[in-house]
């Protein structure tokens, strides 16, 4: 991992895609995409929970929706009041 | 969930609910889910099918309803393929009926065929047909055309004062006043004059002191204005026929596309009758006008009447026709002075002899071996006694 680290920063290439890191981006506070996760763990309308090479993601809120689901991104909609890294 | 993921099933919309979970995916998706069910002991359920191939299977039955988006898919395109606007920018000289009429005669005219319109042809055509467009471009976008072009810069009106030229008479006539700018006036207030005299001449006297007077020609410009007399002979019968509007009104609607004209429901009318455009508006919705007109017509239905008229109300007409007539002939600044009328009264008809005294402008250029007419513009005025 270090390694691939080093090449990435040497060579300036997408980090995410060299150490499969999730790439995560959020529109304010009502959407939010996760690009290169590796599934869904748990899943409710306060809470989601969302694997990725760096351990889980969990996501709390309220009126939350899987608005789009793909192999590649996992799009959720609603108000999201915290985000939070569990390894 | 994670398992359709991983074999690239797209789902959306995924929502929970009491018992599992609702989403939406695509009709592939589908089958790769049913399986994915079907490994994971979970029970699957199609709630409703939507999208267009849903709307597609469900009413591909309905013949009139397909024969009717046929119908309108075909119309969309036959009525996009025309073209429906023509517009034109940037022309400030130039008027735009005249490059729009010109377009017309080339085939770039509201309905016209959109692939029978050559646009470099025409863009081609502009360029050699007026003398005033440095550039232009025609292009069609949608159903609208657009002629987008830049004029040239408007050429100084070159007055050629060099050319030797005499400023005579047009007519017979007695000179009221002369002004003359360039040139020696060999008239004056008061003068008779006969058609081709010379007025003001080409000829100038130039020399300083000490130096021999020697003659130079230049060509001469002024204004003269002259009392001149107009014969006219009038004639009016006694007895004529008038007509005499009678009946019902009736109105028609004709559509017209270019030169075609399509009545529909013509009124059934006879004997004789008088046709009168009201009014003439084109076909719009909204803002967007179709190169078709709808104009009303009125017919009023007519006889003829015997009619006498005496020898003085004859006269009378006659003098305003005569009147008339001489102020057709005149110009700005031009004026009549006094009207003479004489009269000639027969069984059938009387007869007018008229003599009318003008007051107008005679002036007229002459060149060397060539004639034409000149438009004062006179500031300098020099009157005799």
């Amino acid at each position: 991992m270090a390694l691939g680290r080093q090449v990435a920063e040497t060579l300036h290439l997408p980090k995410e895609v060299v150490l499969h890191l999730p790439l995560i981006s959020m529109v304010g506070q009502e959407e939010l995409t996760i690009e290169n996760h590796k599934g869904l763990m748990e899943y409710s309308t306060e809470m989601i929970r969302i694997a990725t090479g760096i351990g889980s993601l969990k996501i709390c809120g309220s009126s939350l929706e899987l608005k789009q689901m793909s192999a590649d991104c996992i799009v959720v909609k609603g108000r999201v009041d915290s985000l939070e890294f569990l390894r | 969930m994670n398992m359709a993921s991983y074999r690239q099933v797209l789902f959306w919309d995924a929502k929970a609910n009491a018992t599992g979970m609702v989403m939406k995916t695509s009709w592939s998706g589908l089958r790769a889910l049913e399986y994915c069910a079907e490994k994971t002991g979970c029970h699957l359920e199609v709630v409703a099918y939507g999208g267009l191939p849903a709307k597609w299977r469900k009413y591909k039955g309905r013949q009139f309803l397909m024969a009717g988006l046929l119908f309108f898919i075909v119309g969309l395109y036959v009525l996009s393929s025309f073209v429906w606007v023509v517009d034109v920018e940037g022309n400030e000289r130039l008027s735009k009926e005249e490059l729009l009429s010109s377009c017309a005669e080339w085939g770039l005219r509201p309905g016209a065929w959109k692939a029978h319109v050559d646009t470099e042809t025409i863009t081609k055509q502009l360029l050699s047909s007026f003398a005033d467009i440095s550039w232009v471009s025609v292009s069609i976008q949608g159903t609208d055309a657009t002629i987008q072009l830049a004029e040239t810069i408007e050429k100084t009106e070159m007055i050629d004062k060099e050319t030797p030229q005499d400023i005579v008479a047009e007519k017979d006539g007695v000179i009221l006043q002369i002004t003359a700018q360039r040139g020696t006036p060999l008239v004056q207030a008061g003068d008779v004059v006969k058609a081709g005299d010379v007025l003001i001449s080409s000829e100038i006297q130039v020399g300083v002191e000490g130096e021999e007077i020697h003659s130079e020609y230049v060509a001469a410009q002024g204004s003269v204005m002259a009392r001149t007399w107009q014969n006219m002979t009038e004639e009016l019968p006694l007895q004529y026929t008038e007509k005499v509007l009678q009946g019902e009104v009736q109105k028609n609607r004709i559509w017209i596309w270019n030169d075609k004209k399509l009545d529909i429901i013509k009124p059934n009318m006879t004997g004789d009758f008088e046709t009168k455009v009201i009014s003439q508006k084109p076909l719009s919705l909204g803002d967007f006008r179709f190169p078709i007109l709808l104009q009303t017509e009125q017919y009023q239905p007519y006889i003829t009447q015997p009619k006498t008229r005496t020898v003085e109300q004859a006269k009378k007409e006659l003098e305003q026709i005569c009147n008339q007539k001489a102020k057709q002939t005149l110009q700005q600044n031009e004026t009549i002075e006094q009207i003479e009328m004489k009269y000639e009264v027969y069984t059938d008809c009387v007869r007018a002899i008229c003599k009318a005294t003008l007051s107008e402008e005679i002036a007229k250029i002459q060149r060397k071996g060539q004639d034409a007419i000149y438009e004062p513009n006179g500031t300098n005025i020099t009157t005799g006694e």
